[in-house]
């Protein structure tokens, strides 16, 4: 991402906490994996409890 | 795009022993300290750490977190683990998307036009006015944007929602909470007092602490210390549904927030790469606030059977387990967040944050009862 060098301003743990701080290659594709761990663990939760 | 990142699954063997120490920290927490908590007697004084500093497993994962950083590590979470504790977004955004099983769409119309109209004037105006006294008080961008919604709708979860679509730093996170749960300490043993001698009734003093008071713990128990029945019509039950309508704001905040970060921010950095607003909602829009919203739909359409809110009934085993679900994912995502605060980044910061969450919160406390006290024949 064009804005990731912006965490090295402050100090290391910004450059952890920024777009760094993730896995993810930037923060649409973490929304979407959390969405997806999210359906995973409601259809589990559902079809067990039936 | 980062083309030099190796994505999400090739990285993730890495994160395992980061993550192992995050769930076995958050085990503890609550297999053993929440408990030992519930039930210690410290000077005589029956379970303190809970009922006067309400230390729960949210914050001892943070605190966790940060006594990892700061003190075992000395200041820089280790290679070996930093991997782990970068799932920390990840979970926290899982949790946000779980957190709408606790809520109906039924539960706020039944609040009626006025209680609807007075919790979101109530919302936009603060978002406002922290908005202009971040500018005001010199506040970073980010460290605004969390406040706003942090002190706008309902303390932590809005502003663990509101931090990974403003590029906040754990550091800006921790100064909301820290900001929102010292005012609400304050609040919590005052209002009763309060509500009492100005002989409010249940409703009344529902719809004042619900507005309020910034934390749903702390609305809880300054409702119970007012009126310990806990059944319909009480001050909790009052209480916790004007406070659901704030939460059930946090996605429309969430958007509002981020689109005013957004904007500001390329205005300001404006070096040729300028984006029209409409591509910047879209690029920038925060996708996981939908997950929260159908989730809220999918609760109120009753997929997951009895919500247990307005029936007063237990809710259904599936509700019961997405909520401990949630619970335990927000704990891991807390004590990975709380691995990023480190306490340089908090001293530099200074007090201004603290100035201004202090204002607002106590300018919407002291409004909030004066409408409640003004409308009070609406609120009986």
């Amino acid at each position: 991402m064009a804005n990731e060098d912006k965490y090295g301003v402050n100090g290391a743990s910004d450059a952890e906490m920024g777009n760094k701080a993730s896995l993810f290659k930037d923060d649409r594709a973490e929304d979407i994996g959390a969405i997806i761990i999210t359906v995973i663990i409601v259809v589990a939760i559902v079809l067990l409890k039936k | 795009m980062s083309s030099e990142s190796p994505g999400f699954f090739r990285q993730l063997p890495s994160a395992l022993p980061g993550l192992v120490l995050i769930i076995v920290t958050m085990m503890v927490i609550r297999i053993w300290i929440e408990p030992w908590m519930a039930h210690t007697k410290i000077f005589g004084m029956s379970k303190p750490l809970t009922d006067a500093f309400h230390l729960n497993y949210i914050l001892l994962g943070i605190i966790s977190g940060m006594f990892y950083r700061n003190i075992v590590f000395g200041g820089k979470i280790p290679d070996m683990l930093v991997d782990g504790f970068r799932l920390s977004r990840l979970m926290i955004k899982v949790g946000i998307i779980l957190l709408g099983s606790l809520y109906t769409f039924s539960a706020i119309i039944k609040l009626g036009f006025t209680a609807i109209a007075l919790i979101s004037a109530f919302v936009v105006l603060t978002v406002l006015m922290v908005l202009w006294l971040g500018k005001a008080f010199g506040l970073d961008r980010s460290m605004t944007a969390v406040l706003a919604n942090a002190l706008s709708i309902c303390g932590v979860s809005a502003a663990v929602a509101t931090s990974p679509a403003v590029e906040a730093k754990a550091s800006h996170v921790a100064y909301a909470i820290a900001t929102i749960l010292g005012f609400g300490v304050l609040t919590m043993f005052l209002s009763p007092y309060i509500g009492h001698e100005l002989g409010l009734t249940n409703m009344q003093y529902g719809a004042w602490i619900g507005t309020g008071i910034l934390n749903t713990g702390q609305v809880l128990a300054s409702a119970l210390a007012f009126d310990p029945q806990a059944g319909p019509g009480t001050a909790l039950a009052v209480a916790e549904v004007w406070n659901v309508m704030r939460v059930i704001a946090i996605p429309f905040a969430v958007f509002a927030v981020t689109f005013w970060y957004w904007a500001g921010k390329d205005a300001v950095d404006s070096k040729g790469n300028r984006q029209s607003l409409g591509s910047l909602l879209v690029e920038k829009f925060p996708v996981f606030v939908i997950g929260f919203m159908a989730m809220v739909f999918l609760t109120s359409m009753g997929a997951f059977g009895d919500v247990g809110v307005e029936s007063g009934h237990s809710p259904s085993a599936a509700i019961m387990s997405l909520r401990v679900t949630m619970q335990w994912i927000f704990g891991f995502g807390l004590v990975g967040l709380g691995g990023f605060i480190d306490f340089d980044e908090l001293r530099q910061a200074g007090g201004a944050p603290f100035r201004l969450g202090l204002l607002v919160g106590a300018t919407k406390y002291i409004v909030a009862l004066l409408i409640v006290l003004l409308l009070k024949q609406y609120f009986v």
